[in-house]
């Protein structure tokens, strides 16, 4: 699927807005057929980095290449990159058709493949039609945009912008404003839309479960700065640094310190673990999923603590801890009552540990 | 090209024919008629004190009593057994917009010696009234100019008040008159004050109200600019005159500012 | 007795209302029906004619200062509505600082008073040794009109989604036409409705045309100038006419935009 070729490369991009640098020196490149996600909280630039790719924002410092060309000087209409926008940004004043005709009716009849203006309206009615289809809105050509709920609006603006058949679709939180079952349906079918067209999708979110869900590649950035890069499973099972820890999944994180390879010290107990290659007597971030954390009697435990609280969350009891100078949050499917001694036992493939941030 | 150019004609256009004008009228201010620098003009405005005294009086009066009456009335049209009576606040409201020399052409008829209000004086048997010429006929005129000026900012304030806090007033035990004088008064200050300056401005600078509604009687500030531009065709004082008011309504914006800084008074101003 | 009470509040405060319109509607009134009084006194009504009406449409100075008026209304209105929605777009687009600038430069000619804005015009047109005539008197509208447009087409630029321009150039839409196809329909009732209100404006205005403009009378300044002669039929009828005119734009305006929200 995603191919080995640099369809966009990003080198050095920096951006300041006021007095606030919004992106720092961001070095980045996105492969064909790739679907990556910029994820992060708001204001870590990743809406800011989605507009320069579109061109609609220029950087201060450094240059987006496409297929190794400077893209600088080339506006957004001139660019084969197609945006569904945040609230989608359909034109009121047309109607479902003219809507994701838009484009295409600016073009020329020779750039659909056609002679004569007559043509160009045929051509223009199919793939209008297929594209209908594609996002299941066939028979809703002649609404108006106002009568269309949410969902209908966000697909509209899917069509409208793959109607022009990009290279490269920029979604710019496509989903933010639909509820949590709508957002699950369309998250499949996005990700279903873009291996059948075979193009690339730069998805914008700060909903980490989206992003683990549909990603190729998940960019993390916070404050500017990318903090990780990598395959979806990779992030969440090796997180780089506490940021990316804690932002994706939740994470009991603490300070510790490597007494040797594969042995860590923290909270006085020396863990065995499986990570090398750290200074002796290095200060290191330890990150503990909570469902990597078993509970078994206080007699086995390597740690020892008094059960506060217990929320049942569905699948799993969600317990919270305290070993005395920690409070571990813990996923498990047995439960154990508030106020119970308990141990904790962490296996060394679960231990993480990543690299102090300076 | 950026959108932001779309804007340059206008600017343009708006810098040549508001801010160049009024830098002309700071330069006829201070200049003789050959055009040499001169404080003179500025310090003949003193011969014309007591029309200045009297346009500052006479405004003062109308503004005071537009608030008087133009507050219950705005006050009445916000309320909630009132407000859905669109058409009332839009008829009450709509004289603002109209022309202010026609109505004022419309009391004259009510006012004259042998008009409307005399005839009516007359049939009831009552002695006719020389009313045109006397200050209470051009405040007449004035205030009602101006009143719907204060109504529109003191009910738009009123109308976006929420009701809730009224209510909440009611509940925690405040009568009718606490509840306006408490809650109700402080809350639409800003409308007030943005009334105040709608109403004064305009009062201080007026010219032809006053003329007509005097027949030529009684002078104020506006009257003397007309005069000095139009009839003794001296444009240095003329300006200087025009100078000294703009200066002393910058002031009085500037000191109503203070007491709605947020501009919640809404209105055109 | 609750109820008893709280009716006799509303009896109280239709009735204050009622004052108030009667106080700024009769005066109006009584001025209509004097235009079709016979009688030239105000003092008694001696029957019914259109003659002041007829009278109005024979004398060449109204017909004329008609034209004026219409004549500059329509221009004024033309060149303000295309200045201040281009303004508007603009500023949209400006950065805080310049925006917040131009809006208050904007708002100068709404608190300069009218007599001021009058004479600096003046006075500035004197010195270029511009006759004062139509021509200047259109300047001058154009100068007050101009924000009336801006300030009615700002608030639908500001409810735009602010992508809908970006959309449009994403679609491969240069950005003229970008302009003209998406933003120009968004924000068009604004526009029309700036220009209603520019046209009114410019219908109703006296004061700065007065002191702009001396060999070209328009409707206003005719009433003026037979007003300070003293009272004559045929200016109720003009007034009357104008009256009508201006309340029928007012209406319009209003059942586009709430006018009290201007």
């Amino acid at each position: 699927m995603v191919q080995d070729t640099r369809l966009i490369e990003l080198k050095g991009i920096s951006k300041s807005f006021g007095d606030t640098q919004v992106l720092h020196a961001v070095d980045l490149y996105i492969r064909k057929c790739e679907f990556i996600t910029l994820l992060g909280p708001s204001g870590c630039g990743k809406t800011t980095l989605l507009r320069i790719i579109g061109g609609f924002e220029t950087p201060d410092a450094g240059s987006v290449l496409f297929e190794g060309a400077d893209m600088g000087s080339v506006p957004p209409y001139r660019r084969r990159i197609n945006t569904v926008f945040q609230k989608y940004a359909l034109f009121s004043h047309l109607n479902v058709f003219d809507n994701i005709a838009f484009g295409l009716n600016l073009k020329s009849p020779e750039a659909l493949g056609v002679k004569t203006r007559r043509q160009k309206k045929a051509e223009i009615a199919r793939r209008v039609n297929r594209m209908l289809k594609l996002v299941k809105m066939e028979g809703y050509e002649k609404r108006s945009i106002d009568q269309l709920s949410g969902g209908q609006q966000q697909r509209i603006a899917i069509a409208r912008a793959l109607v022009n058949e990009p290279e490269v679709l920029l979604l710019d939180e496509p989903l933010g404003a639909l509820d949590l079952k709508l957002r699950k349906e369309m998250q499949v079918e996005l990700k279903a839309m873009q291996q059948q067209l075979g193009i690339t999708f730069i998805y914008v979110t700060h909903d980490q479960e989206e992003a683990l869900t549909m990603s190729d590649t998940v960019v993390v950035l916070n404050g500017g700065r990318i903090q990780q890069i990598g395959e979806p499973k990779r992030i969440y099972d090796e997180p780089k640094n506490a940021f990316v820890a804690d932002f994706i999944g939740e994470s009991n994180i603490l300070s510790g310190i490597m007494r040797a390879d594969r042995l860590v010290e923290m909270l006085g107990v020396e863990f065995p673990c499986v990570d090398e290659g750290f200074g002796k007597d290095e200060p290191v971030d330890v990150v503990v999923r909570p469902e990597d954390i078993e509970v078994v009697p206080a007699a086995d435990g390597m740690l020892t603590g008094t059960v506060e609280s217990v929320i049942f969350k569905g699948v799993h009891y969600e317990m919270m801890i305290d070993t005395g100078d920690m409070r571990w949050k813990v996923h498990s499917t047995a439960m154990q009552p508030a106020g119970s001694r308990v141990g904790l036992r962490i296996v060394p493939f679960n231990i993480h540990i990543m690299h102090k941030e300076a | 090209m950026k959108r932001s150019w779309y804007a340059a004609p206008y600017a343009v256009w708006m810098a040549l024919f508001t801010v160049v004008p009024l830098l002309f009228v700071c330069y006829y201010a201070f200049t003789t008629r050959t055009g040499e620098f001169t404080t003179e003009n500025l310090t003949r405005i003193f011969d014309y004190a007591p029309v200045l005294f009297d346009s500052l009086r006479l405004a003062l009066y109308c503004t005071a009593l537009c608030l008087l009456i133009g507050y219950p009335a705005a006050y009445f049209m916000a309320s909630r057994d009132m407000s859905r009576n669109k058409s009332l606040a839009v008829l009450i409201l709509l004289p603002m917009w109209m022309n202010f020399l026609l109505r004022t052409y419309a009391m004259m008829t009510l006012f004259e010696n042998n008009g409307v209000l005399n005839s009516i004086f007359e049939w009831l048997g009552l002695p006719r009234q020389q009313m045109i010429g006397t200050e209470g006929a051009v405040l007449v005129g004035m205030v009602y100019n101006f009143l719907p000026f204060m109504v529109l900012p003191i009910y738009t304030v009123l109308k976006k008040l929420d009701s809730r806090v009224i209510e909440a007033a009611e509940d925690l035990g405040a009568n009718p008159i606490r509840v306006v004088t408490r809650v109700v008064l402080p809350l639409s200050v800003p409308g007030i004050v943005s009334g105040i300056t709608m109403v004064f401005m305009p009062a201080v600078t007026t010219f032809a109200i006053s003329r007509l509604m005097s027949s030529g009687m009684i002078y104020l500030m506006g009257d003397m600019i007309e005069e000095f531009y139009i009839t003794m065709n001296n444009r240095n004082v003329g300006s200087a005159m025009s100078l000294v008011m703009m200066v002393l309504i910058l002031i009085s914006i500037g000191f109503l500012r203070k007491a709605d800084p947020e501009g919640q008074g809404g209105g055109i101003w | 007795m609750v109820r008893k009470s709280r009716r006799a509040v509303k009896a109280f405060k239709w009735t204050y209302l009622a004052v108030v319109l009667a106080f700024l509607y009769v005066p109006i009134a009584v001025m209509i029906a004097l235009s079709f009084n016979a009688s030239v006194s105000r003092a008694e009504w001696t029957g019914f004619t259109f003659d002041w009406y007829l009278k109005l449409f024979q004398s060449d100075a109204i017909i004329a200062a008609l034209e004026v008026t219409i004549e500059v209304a329509l221009i004024a209105t033309a060149v303000s509505t295309v200045l201040g929605t281009l303004g508007a777009i603009g500023i949209h687009a400006m950065k805080k600082g310049w925006a917040s600038l131009l809006v208050n430069l904007s708002y100068l000619p709404m608190t300069t008073p009218d007599i001021v804005t009058g004479v600096s015009l003046m006075l500035m047109f004197v010195f270029m040794n511009i006759p004062l005539g139509k021509g200047t008197m259109l300047m001058a509208h154009i100068a007050f009109d101009t924000p009336y447009v801006l300030f009615a087409v700002m608030p639908r630029l500001k409810q735009m989604n602010p992508n809908l321009y970006e959309a449009a150039l994403d679609l491969g839409c240069h950005p003229m036409k970008a302009l003209y196809k998406v933003i120009l329909p968004e924000i068009l009732p604004g526009v029309v409705t700036g220009a209603l209100l520019a046209f009114t404006m410019s219908l109703d205005d006296f004061v700065i045309s007065y002191f702009t403009s001396s060999t070209d009378q328009n409707l206003s300044m005719i009433v003026y100038s037979a007003a300070r002669r003293g009272v004559e039929p045929t200016m109720y009828a003009l007034s009357t006419l104008m009256f009508l005119a201006i309340l029928l734009l007012l209406l319009i305006v209003n059942r586009r935009s709430s006018l009290e929200e201007m």
